[in-house]
């Protein structure tokens, strides 16, 4: 990394202008397709499904519903299946066939108010276990939804009765690394994170970070959990080494001011856990690489174990639009390859190189 | 003018530099304007003031300097490379970035990949869509729901800071760089405290791919050899070899051979490390780097012929190898030792890891169904047990695949027998166990061969001794019923084995299974669950950690889980009295619960090798033999076996009429069953907690309270006892203890919602009753209690013979107490040891009024800890007891005990003010009792002695 070109170069490949907001773009996994999910201005909810082909996208396929997409997933469905789980502003999960999108197969009234965020596993080969939607809403409510069960979710991660019920922003899912193991990590909007254990039904742990939660992704949901990243409203992002859990310290972590504005995404490489992306509100996309420490925990003063943060680096920072970056997605077939959508309406595919030297 | 942030470096300096000019300053960050200049840059080494100069230049707010800004850019890069002011915004990367070499290529390669995808796309949608359902495991439930708090905070910490809550509208004005600037400096987060599940969860050494296609498969066997890529970079290599694993039972890959080979020498799992180099080798005999690594475990066995074979192949085909060459010269130096002895090799890593493996194409992935299978063998736990241990011993010298086998084979053998050894003591100390009175008194004699009732260390002889002392005194902790101290030591010891990097799978797994004991013993059931798990995960189909796991289930109502357990465990076993009876308990619970169908709910159990069960039977076999004798031997322990077997019979069917009759809220009813149940045995904790809870619900609080004295006495972490204790008190209107047990019951679990409920009702009850203490007449509230009781059906007979074990214990270590402690019908605590202890029991002879027990108190404790004991409670109601009982029974048994007591009474800390608020009748009796003892003639006192003395409690 000696000289510049050594570093990975973040290249904007492709640009596309739409035509309405897009909140959301996801790769559709074994293809070189990807999805995009928004808003008409007419306030209809769109889904257009695009093809990267010779430098250009092309349209391939138009989805129009009554109401506006907000987020999408394709975490719990076969690779033979490719079903796209979408969560919309009426509060609604819906699960698309791509190929006959008429109807739903699967939909479900899950909250009372839009549904902000969404996350699967348990499908594509990612997570053992059984395929696990989980939906998080402005109604305050998280629920984990199993496609084979209707109307009901397997598991709702609601406020105490009488509490202020506070948006939750996002949700991930981690530590599905067996078939019983599975935790949901949540973050709301006055900075409350939230881990959730599925298999002990309880809270694991939580903290709060001060300023809205934007974004929370494990590098991995398929191991036992190993780094959280939460990205915050006011431009910093925590990674969360999750390997030791102190009783009373909770989770190590390091933080660092990477915007200057709201990092709405952060995405890890699917290659590369120790990388990732974060997408910030200036239009910014930053490449950082995590560095573990030399001992990832150590004994505090009682003999108890505590873990020990690394740090992170910055790779390679690039600014593509004044608008902020809703939506960023690696592409899972090919390393280096990622869509992401701002609020500038425009889609991008970006590839980034030299991935593999860092 | 005082410039505050200047630091150290150039403070003194430049403040006389500013004063003397006084040029002004800098708008943002008042700057002195004389610092933007060469020179001061150049000289100033302060990264942050260096930052705040840059912004300031780059803003242009003092003019437009391109010159200087780049200048002092460069000198913040050369103090500082990461300093987060020299982040700059930067257009993505174009074709002019690249020379056109680089950017042609980007290119084809994006095109080749989109042509490659779009074909394996097109495969993938003429595949027919196999539906592998089954293989998924069922729903998780409907609609569980798991409440969650907010964290509070922030609340009145900052003032104007309203980060909670925030209303929508207040997004709109949100101003990112000013919260910024607040959340800067104070970096500071806070967490609640959690639940903790320590360690790591099973992970499945192979995956099922049963209905996934090839590229499915290929997809899977990549993706798992990256995360064990990614294990191996942060030095996490026993998961690097797990995942490894997994990506090989997919689809065998060279690549995932040789990183899982490096990763076991990392690890120094030799053996390994050599069978993964064989099986690359074997594929693609000119490896390169397997033959490397080959020539590192030879070296590391000290067989230096064949390492040197090795590494000239390898020079033979890259001359310029540099690990090599310097392998090969340190494998010749060593060469001379070797007749001596075994030399033991520096450690050598390769360093160079897996990047290029990656790039092995796929393609070259064979598919080999036989050899799979012996991959299968190769994981086992029991294979690497044995590997690990005989590391770098003389007798590896696998020359061929054959020998190496036929060595296999043979250790396989030897390691069966200790195994077998393992499970033959194992399985008597749990025949002592259910052995009752007879059977334990015998047991000192027999110490040290299998009286402990952890699981005996067979193969000690491989821990270090620290670590096996540790482990003994665990043993012995545990076995005096101090599992709390017990547990302190085992994860003591186990991690200094962990540190000590020993592969020994079975004596860790030991010391889990034994940390288990103490969690499940302490009812901490989750954490009980996971040292099971990991001792199982050491050592497969073990049946004290399977047993264990079970019941923490049960007692955790994961009555699925414990049932699969418990099956398991009658597999290896099928005699195991305690879990034939559990699993018939579960399997009543789970009908009641799911219905006919409730087998189809329950997680797969896993179908225990034939192995396994072979070893257990002949285990078993000799046991039995081994236990006939002890019988035997001990002579007529045998007949109260088998009444005891009765008795536990009736005594269940009394306890499961019991709990009915609490669902049906016939309390009364219940009462009478549990109080039968006492009679056949009066050691189960559980009992103790549900004949409370009717108590409670009857209003009968002195009875309630007496039962959870008595379970807390069996059982001293007892949450449940704790909190019908607290409920007890509250009824009996004594707040201050209430309190004390509720906060009890969170100290042991703090996310008791009730508890802290009922903690804040008693505080400001307790405030109310502290104000007017004479308001005799106070509203009785009805208390709810809500939780339904089934989860005190948790002991299961094991543990039930466990605490009877614990109770014969203690009846004979502790002989001189035992009056005491039949006598005074388990009201307290044999012998206070702290404030709280005494306090109790104070408090249990004050209800009642028994002076004659209160006398026994006294006699229990040394007067000159009477004050530490006391602590603040002293009230006058006690104070008058005391004295009531000092005077009326030990007055005459021991005048001096009466003296001391006296002496050291008025030193507690209430001393003076109850002295103060003593009514008529209460002085008639202080005085009373001094007239006593001064009638009394003693060496340890004069009458002297006894006039001041008295002045000190008559004013």
């Amino acid at each position: 990394m000696s000289t510049p070109l050594e570093k990975p170069q973040i290249i904007s490949h492709i640009q596309k202008s739409l035509n309405y907001t897009v909140f959301d773009s996801k790769w559709i996994p074994c293809s070189a397709k990807f999805v995009c999910m928004g808003n008409f201005p007419r306030g209809t909810g769109v889904i257009q499904i695009y093809e990267v082909q010779h430098g250009e996208v092309q349209l391939i396929k138009e989805i129009e519903k009554a109401k506006p997409f907000k987020c999408g997933t394709f975490g719990a469905t076969s690779l033979q299946q490719r079903h796209l789980a979408t969560g919309d502003f009426g509060g609604n999960l819906n699960i698309w066939n791509l190929e006959a999108p008429e109807i739903p197969v699967y939909s479900v009234k899950a909250h009372t108010e839009i549904v902000n965020t969404i996350d699967g596993v348990g499908g594509l080969g990612i997570g053992d276990g059984a395929p696990e939607i989980v939906t998080g809403s402005r109604d305050g409510t998280v629920k984990v939804w199993d496609p084979r069960q209707k109307d009901t979710p397997v598991a709702n991660m609601e406020p105490i009765e009488g509490e202020t019920k506070r948006d939750c922003w996002t949700v991930a899912f981690g530590n599905a690394s067996n078939d019983q193991d599975r935790c949901v990590c949540a973050g709301y909007d006055n900075g409350d994170i939230k881990l959730f254990d599925l298999r002990n039904m309880s809270v694991r742990w939580e903290t709060n970070i001060k300023n809205g939660v934007c974004c929370v992704e494990f590098d991995r949901k398929d191991i036992n959990m190993n780094k959280l990243v939460a990205t915050s409203l006011e431009g910093k992002f925590h990674v969360f080494d999750m390997r030791t859990q102190h009783p009373t310290k909770g989770f190590a972590s390091v933080s660092e001011k990477a915007h200057k504005s709201t990092v709405w995404q952060a995405r890890h490489l699917p290659q590369n856990r120790d990388i990732f992306m974060t997408a910030g509100g200036a239009g910014g996309l930053h490449l950082w690489k995590y560095e573990y420490p030399a001992q990832r925990s150590k004994k505090d003063a009682d003999e108890i174990e505590m873990g020990v943060a690394g740090s992170a680096s910055l790779l390679q920072n690039v600014t593509l639009s004044t608008q902020p970056i809703a939506s960023l997605d690696w592409s899972p077939d090919k390393q280096g390859l990622c869509v992401c959508s701002a609020f500038d309406q425009t889609v991008r595919v970006l590839i980034v190189t030299k991935l593999n030297r860092v | 003018m005082p410039l505050p942030y200047l630091t150290k470096e150039f403070g003194m300096e430049t403040e006389q530099v500013s004063s003397m000019l006084d040029l002004g300053t800098t708008k943002s960050y008042k700057i002195p304007v004389e610092h933007l200049d060469y020179s001061f840059i150049e000289k100033c080494t302060d990264v942050r003031h260096l930052e705040k100069i840059l912004v300031v230049l780059r803003s242009g707010e003092e003019g437009i300097y391109p010159a200087l800004t780049e200048f002092c850019e460069k000198k913040i890069e050369s103090l500082d490379p990461r300093s987060r002011a020299l982040r700059k915004e930067k257009p993505p990367a174009t074709a002019a970035s690249f020379s056109s070499d680089e950017w042609r290529e980007i290119m084809c390669d994006l095109k080749s990949w989109s042509k490659e995808i779009n074909q394996r796309e097109t495969e993938l949608k003429h595949q027919s869509v196999l539906d592998n359902s089954e293989n998924v495991p069922p729903v998780r439930g409907s609609n569980v729901f798991v409440p969650s708090k907010q964290n509070k905070i922030n609340k009145g910490k900052t003032s104007k800071n309203k980060v909670v809550p925030r209303e929508y509208s207040e997004w709109d004005k949100f101003d990112v760089e000013k919260e910024c600037a607040k959340v800067e400096g104070c970096n500071k987060e806070k967490s609640s405290p959690g639940l903790i599940n320590h360690g790591l969860p099973k992970i499945k050494r192979k995956i099922d791919t049963t209905g996934l296609t090839d590229k499915e498969k290929n997809i899977i066997a990549n993706r798992e050899k990256d995360k064990g890529n990614e294990f191996f970079n942060a030095k996490d290599y026993e998961d690097a070899v797990v995942y490894y694993t997994r990506s090989i039972s997919v689809i065998p890959s060279v690549a995932a051979y040789n990183n899982r080979a490096q990763a076991e020498i990392k690890l120094q799992h030799w053996n390994n490390a050599f069978n993964d180099c064989e099986k690359v080798l074997e594929l693609e005999p000119n490896n390169m780097k397997a033959l490397l690594r080959r020539a590192t475990v030879y070296k590391h066995l000290g067989k230096v012929k064949e390492a040197a074979d090795d590494l000239k192949k390898v020079l033979q085909a890259e001359p310029e190898n540099v690990m090599a060459k310097k392998l090969l010269h340190e494998t010749e130096g060593n060469k001379d030792m070797q007749s001596k002895k075994q030399p033991k090799g520096k450690r050598i890593l390769i360093q160079e890891v897996e990047d290029l493996d990656d790039e092995t194409e796929t393609e070259s992935c064979l598919l080999v169904g036989g050899e799979s299978a012996a991959e299968k063998g190769e994981m086992g736990n029991a294979q690497r047990k044995f590997t690990g241990r005989g590391d770098g011993g003389p007798q590896t010298e696998e020359k061929s695949p054959s020998t190496a086998k036929k060595a296999q084979t043979k250790r396989g053998s030897s390691e069966k027998g200790s195994y077998q050894g393992a499970k033959e003591q194992g399985q008597v100390n749990e025949f002592q166990r259910n052995e009752s009175y007879a059977g334990d008194q015998t047991s000192p004699s027999s110490s040290g061969t299998d009286s402990s009732r952890p699981d005996v260390p067979v193969d000690s002889g491989a821990l270090p001794p620290d670590i096996a002392r540790l482990k003994s005194q665990g043993n012995e902790l545990f076995k005096s019923g101090q599992f709390s101290e017990a547990l302190l030591k085992y994860t003591q010891a186990i991690s200094d084995f962990t540190e000590a990097e020993i592969d020994s799978p079975g004596d860790l797994s030991i010391l889990y299974s034994n940390r288990a004991a103490c969690f499940l013993k302490d009812g901490n059931c989750s954490d009980c669950i996971q040292d099971s798990t990991r001792a199982l995960e050491l050592q497969p189909f073990s049946v004290k950690p399977l047993l264990r796991r079970a019941m923490a289930y049960e007692s955790l109502e994961r009555y699925r889980q414990a049932y699969v357990d418990y099956k398991t465990v009658l597999q290896i076993d099928s005699g195991v009295q305690s879990a034939n009876d559990s699993v018939n308990r579960i399997t009543r619970l789970l009908i009641d619960q799911d219905g006919h169908n409730w087998r189809e709910k329950l997680p797969d159990i896993p179908a225990v090798p034939l192995s396994a069960q072979q070893n257990r039977w002949e285990g078993t076999s000799a046991n039995y033999e081994q236990t006939q004798q002890k019988t035997k031997g001990s002579g007529g322990s045998k007949p109260v076996q088998d009444t005891g077997k009765k008795t536990e019979a009736l005594f269940l069917s009394h306890k499961q009429e019991g709990n009915d009759f609490v669902k049906k809220g016939q309390y009364k009813d219940a009462l009478g069953k549990y109080t039968e149940c006492l009679k056949l045995k009066s050691s189960e904790c559980a009992i103790y907690t549900n004949r409370a809870l009717c108590n409670l619900k009857l209003n009968q609080y002195e009875e309630a309270k007496q039962d959870c004295d008595s379970a807390l006495q069996l059982e001293p972490s007892n949450m449940k006892a704790f909190y019908r204790r607290a409920m007890a008190h509250k009824g009996l209107q004594n707040y201050a203890y209430c309190m004390d047990d509720l906060k009890e019951v969170l100290r042991l679990d703090p996310k008791v919602a009730e508890a802290e409920k009922e903690l804040q009702e008693a505080a400001e009850l307790f405030s109310k009753q502290s104000v007017a203490p004479d308001s005799q007449e106070k509203q009785r509230k009805k208390i709810q209690i809500q939780e339904v009781n089934d989860s005190d059906e948790e002991e299961t007979e094991n543990t039930r013979d466990k605490s009877d074990g614990k109770e014969v214990n203690r009846h004979v270590g502790t002989g001189d107490n035992q009056i005491n402690h039949c006598g005074s019908e388990n009201m307290f605590p044999l012998q206070p040891t702290n404030a709280y202890e005494f306090g109790q029991a104070l408090n249990a002879v004050k209800s009642k009024e028994d002076i004659a027990a209160c006398a026994k108190l006294l006699c229990s404790v040394e007067p000159e800890n009477l004050p530490s004991l006391m602590s603040n409670k002293l009230e006058v109601d006690s104070f008058t007891i005391i004295i009531q009982a000092l005077d009326n029974h030990l007055l005459q048994k021991d005048p001096t005990l009466v003296y001391r007591h006296l002496v050291h009474l008025h030193e507690a800390e209430r001393f003076k003010m109850v002295s103060l608020l003593l009514g008529k009748t209460e002085k008639e009796q202080v005085k009373q009792l001094f007239d006593h003892l001064s009638t009394v003639e003693s060496v340890q006192f004069t009458s002297d002695d006894i006039q001041n003395l008295a002045k000190h409690y008559l004013f």
